[in-house]
């Protein structure tokens, strides 16, 4: 048995892929060029039933875009109602004052918000979207209006890396309490424009090794980073809740036709939430467990950072080599 | 401190696989003291609770006492009463400081 399921009998966040339909096209997107089967609401709620018998407490709707689910409130009513802790992601094009209200009545604990410049042309073409910051940044505004707690998330790439503090600001100035820097994942589109996109490993560490910095002197507003590959930097001292990449271990993710995958950026599917036993996913899945004991290969093997960091995010690796053990792309060690 | 209660902002759950495991290695004879079979977290750190602690937890819903609450462990462990009361008490002090527990 590993650490994780020695005492887990279930993740305790599921990232939820309603549908994998978006109202954009965006560079970095993971998620764009994906097609799945979607359910309709009677086997969503289903799920949301074992999700509640398997005692799961956090859910977060992302996509896709979670809006475009015409059914996207009765679910979140639904599970809200059934005690999870119900969350999204959006885009925020269709986050107008009357949906922040409908999303507030329907349960949600927060709305996160993708924005990835703080000047609206750059993000605007980052998302091939006119017009999509302003509608962005009314989508913050209207969360505050309403009292839902909202949360920013900018993936980290070449476009925003250098100017990640106007970034903060923004989000200071419209009542967010959470930032998310996202590492930049390399699968869909941003496997495609990983070139243009993507930093190089020394300058990631340049990029956390300042951001840390900040995050640690910042308390008006929680900086949170999901990159494993930052455990190696002598300055981290946060206590995460385990060892390397969460995926697999503290969340799973779930395809809109109900197949549960370890993370929206491995396209491996470990069984179906419907039609399998989850318990014997959890405990016996090859590629759970692969993914919970990885083992140093490379470079990795002889780094002191091993015990902590695990060979980094399991979701590049996997996406440049084939393999989980390989050591992440992005490290710098 | 009359009826103790769970802040409500804490996610919790119990492991039931884990206390299954715990319950058995306890009638082996084996000490599982620190050995966790509730988990809770709170602002994205996650906490863990033994057996004991954990029992305690669970009833601590805003409707029972610490009386209550020691009666209903009396039934699940043979141990001294006044022990036991005492060990509900010291417990429930401690989450109570660290805000895990609202006294009303
Ligand atoms: S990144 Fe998000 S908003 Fe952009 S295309 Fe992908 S799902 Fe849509
Ligand atoms: S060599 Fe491997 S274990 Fe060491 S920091 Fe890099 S990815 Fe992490």
């Amino acid at each position: 048995m590993t650490e994780t399921t020695e005492m887990l009998s279930a993740p305790l966040t599921f990232n939820w892929t309603l549908s994998y339909r978006c109202n954009f096209a965006c560079d970095h997107c993971y998620s764009r060029d994906e097609t799945c089967p979607e359910l309709p609401t009677s086997d969503i709620l289903k799920i949301v039933d074992v999700l509640v018998e398997q005692q799961v407490p956090f859910v977060n709707f992302g996509g896709g875009e979670p809006l475009i689910r015409k059914d996207l409130l009765e679910v979140a009513a639904y599970a809200s109602g059934r005690g999870l802790n119900v969350s999204m992601n959006t885009n925020g094009w269709l986050l107008d004052d009357e949906a922040a209200q409908q999303l507030k009545d329907a349960g949600f604990k927060s709305v996160g918000i993708s924005i990835d410049s703080f000047e609206a042309d750059k993000h605007d073409a980052f998302r091939n979207m006119p017009g999509s910051f302003d509608r962005a940044v009314s989508g913050l505004d209207a969360l505050q209006k309403v009292g839902l707690k909202s949360t920013m998330s900018s993936v980290i790439s070449r476009i925003n890396y250098q100017s990640y503090h106007e970034l903060l600001d923004l989000a200071r100035a419209h009542g967010v309490g959470q930032v998310y820097l996202h590492n930049f994942k390399c699968s869909g589109r941003g496997f495609k424009n990983r070139e243009e996109l993507d930093l190089s490993p020394n300058e990631w560490q340049a990029f956390y090794l300042e951001a840390l910095a900040v995050k640690n002197r910042t308390t008006d507003l929680k900086i949170s980073f999901d990159d494993p590959v930052i455990s190696s930097l002598p300055d981290y001292q946060e206590k995460t809740m385990v060892k390397g990449s969460s995926c697999g271990k503290l969340s799973l993710h779930l395809r809109p036709n109900g197949d549960i995958t370890p993370c929206g950026f491995i396209p491996v599917v470990v069984g179906n939430i419907l039609h399998d036993d989850f318990a014997t996913i959890w405990y016996d899945s090859p590629v759970l467990k692969a993914m919970r004991s990885k083992s140093a290969t490379g470079k990795c093997s002889g780094c002191s950072a091993f015990d902590d960091c695990q060979g980094g995010c399991t979701a590049r690796a996997f996406a440049t080599t084939g393999d989980f053990n390989q050591p992440d792309p992005h490290c710098w060690k | 401190m009359n009826k103790p209660q769970r802040n409500p902002e804490i996610v919790w759950r119990v492991e039931k696989r884990r206390q299954a495991e715990v319950l058995k290695a306890l009638e082996a004879g084996e000490d599982a003291d620190n050995r966790g079979t509730v988990i809770l977290i709170q602002s994205g750190m996650m906490h863990q609770l033994n057996l004991v602690g954990g029992m305690i937890w669970e009833r601590c819903d805003g409707q029972r006492t610490l009386v209550e609450i020691a009666d209903e462990m009396a039934t699940e462990f043979a141990v001294e009463r006044s022990e036991l009361e005492a060990d509900v008490h010291e417990f429930v002090t401690d989450l109570i400081k660290r805000g895990w527990l609202i006294n009303d």
